[in-house]
C-alpha cells in the first residue's frame, strides 16, 4: 500500500506559490517521497505560467534597450563602444583593420583543415570559434559606422557646438555637444563630478516644442573621448541638458538639471 | 545586426550569447521583452518599476546564459517565472520570493508541457485562449487565482483579503485550476 497522495487542492496552491504555514511544510515533505504527485506538480506549474500570458503584452520605452545594452557593453571594458579622438583613431584605425582580417585569415584557415581532419565533436568547436569571428567582425563594422557618423559631423558646414555648463548647486562640469539636425546625429564629450552609485547622467536634446527626447545615458568621464548619438532626424534642437536620473536612464527627466547648453 | 537574427532560434542565440555576442541579446530583448514587459506591469502596476525589473532580467540573462539549459524548458517559459518572481519580491518588498525555480533550476518543471510560447502566433493564440479560459470562470474564483499569480498572495493572505474562509479559497482555487486544465487541455 502506497502513502496517500497529497491533497490536490494542496498542490494546485503550491504551484501557485500560495501555499503556507504547516500545510506547506507537510506538502514539501511528501513531495520528496513521492514522485507521483511531483509529475503532477510539473503540469499544474505548466498550467499556473500560462496565467502570465493573460497579460497584455506592452512595450517598454526604447531607452529601456538603450540603458541595457549600454549596461552589457559598460561590464566588457574591452569592448567598450567608445570613440577615441578622431585623429588618434584614424592612425590606428588601418592597424587594426589589417590584424583583424589576419587573425580572422589564420582562424578561417584553421578552420578549414579542421574541417576535413575532425570529427563532429571537433566541428562544434569550429562553429563556435566561427561565432567569435563573427562578433570580431560585427563590432569592426559597429566601430566602422560610428566613425564615419563622426566624420560625418565634424565636416558637416550645418553642424552646431553646444556648450553645457553646470547648474548652481549642482555637481561641476562642462560637456560640449556637436549637433547635427539634418543627419539627426550629436557627438557628447565632456565631464561631470561622478554620480552616486544609484544615479546615472542622460542626456536630452530639449525640442523647440514638445518634451525632452532622449539621447542615452552618457559617462560622468567623458572628456578623452566622445559619443555619437542618433536621434531622428529633423528635430530642430533649443538646448541639450543633463540630467541626473535613477540608474539606467528614464523616459522622460525627472531629476535635476547637471548641465545645460543652450543651441544657437 | 538584430534583423537578420529574427528567426534564429532561442537556443542558438544563448549559445552566441555565451561568446559575448550583443547582438543576440538585443534579438531575445526584441522577442520577449513586450511579453515580459507586460506582465512586469501587470504586476507592478508602474511602468517605471517593471522597466528597471526588465533591464535587470535581461542583464541577468546576458551575465547567466551559460546557465540556461534548453533541454529542460523553454527560454520565454524560464523568463517569464524569474519576471514573476522578480516583480513579486519588489511589489512585496521581500527577496523571501526568491522561488526555486530562479535558484535551483527548476525551471523545467514550469513549462513542460507541449504549449509553445517561441513562435509569436503560437504565444498569441495561447494568450487569447488563456484570457479567454479565465473569463469563462465564476468572478471568485478568478480574483483568488488573480490575487495569487498576480499579486503573489498566499491562501491565508486572500482569505483575509476577500473576508472568506480558508477552505473556500482552497476549493476556488482548486476547481478554476480545474476549470482551465478542461478548457485548455
Amino acid at each position: 500500500m502506497t502513502e496517500p497522495h497529497a491533497n490536490p487542492e494542496d498542490l494546485d496552491l503550491y504551484a501557485l506559490g500560495a501555499l503556507d504555514g504547516k500545510e506547506k511544510q507537510t506538502f514539501e515533505a511528501h513531495l520528496r517521497a513521492c514522485s507521483a504527485c511531483r509529475t503532477e506538480l510539473v503540469a499544474a506549474r505548466s498550467r499556473v505560467n500560462l496565467l502570465g500570458l493573460a497579460a497584455p503584452p506592452l512595450v517598454p520605452s526604447p531607452s529601456v534597450k538603450t540603458a541595457l545594452m549600454q549596461r552589457v557593453r559598460a561590464e566588457r571594458p574591452s569592448a567598450i563602444h567608445q570613440v577615441a579622438p578622431i585623429e588618434k583613431r584614424k592612425k590606428r584605425w588601418g592597424l587594426r583593420f589589417s590584424l583583424s582580417f589576419a587573425a580572422a585569415s589564420v582562424v578561417l584557415a584553421l578552420a578549414t583543415w579542421w574541417l576535413v581532419k575532425l570529427d563532429l565533436e571537433q566541428r562544434q568547436q569550429i562553429r563556435q570559434l566561427q561565432a567569435q569571428l563573427g562578433t570580431v567582425q560585427n563590432q569592426l563594422a559597429q566601430d566602422a559606422t560610428t566613425m564615419q557618423a563622426l566624420a560625418a559631423v565634424t565636416s558637416a558646414p550645418d553642424s552646431s557646438p553646444v556648450t553645457l555648463l553646470e547648474q548652481p548647486g549642482g555637481p561641476p562640469g562642462q560637456a560640449h555637444v556637436l549637433y547635427n539636425a539634418r543627419m539627426g546625429l550629436a557627438v557628447y564629450s565632456g565631464q561631470i563630478a561622478p554620480p552616486p552609485a544609484d544615479k546615472s547622467y542622460q542626456l536630452w536634446l530639449v525640442p523647440s516644442a514638445g518634451a525632452p527626447i532622449d539621447a542615452g545615458l552618457v559617462s560622468a568621464n567623458q572628456q578623452n573621448g566622445a559619443v555619437v548619438v542618433r536621434l531622428r532626424p529633423g528635430l530642430v534642437a533649443k538646448a541639450f541638458a543633463v540630467t541626473m536620473e535613477p540608474l539606467g536612464g528614464r523616459p522622460q527627466p525627472t531629476g535635476p538639471k547637471v548641465l545645460v547648453g543652450a543651441a544657437s | 545586426m538584430t534583423a537578420p537574427m529574427a528567426s534564429v532560434p532561442d537556443s542558438a542565440l544563448i549559445e552566441k550569447m555565451m561568446t559575448g555576442d550583443e547582438s543576440a541579446l538585443a534579438t531575445l530583448y526584441d522577442r520577449y521583452s513586450a511579453m515580459l514587459f507586460g506582465l512586469l506591469t501587470r504586476i507592478l502596476q508602474d511602468r517605471h518599476a517593471a522597466e528597471e525589473v526588465l533591464q535587470d532580467l535581461f542583464m541577468q540573462l546576458w551575465r547567466n546564459a551559460n546557465q540556461f539549459d534548453s533541454n529542460r524548458g523553454s527560454l520565454p517559459a524560464w523568463l517569464m517565472v524569474i519576471a514573476r518572481n522578480r516583480a513579486i519580491s519588489r511589489l512585496r518588498g521581500a527577496r523571501s520570493r526568491e522561488l526555486l525555480e530562479e535558484n535551483e533550476g527548476d525551471y523545467a518543471n514550469t513549462f513542460a508541457s507541449d504549449q509553445n510560447i517561441e513562435d509569436d502566433a503560437s504565444r498569441a493564440e495561447l494568450a487569447r485562449s488563456v484570457s479567454a479560459a479565465l473569463n469563462t470562470l465564476p468572478a471568485e474564483q478568478r480574483q483568488a487565482l488573480e490575487l495569487a499569480y498576480f499579486e503573489g498572495m498566499t491562501q491565508t493572505e486572500i482569505a483575509a483579503r476577500t473576508g472568506c474562509p480558508l477552505g473556500t479559497v482552497k476549493t476556488r482555487v482548486r476547481t478554476a485550476m480545474q476549470s482551465l486544465r478542461q478548457i485548455l487541455g
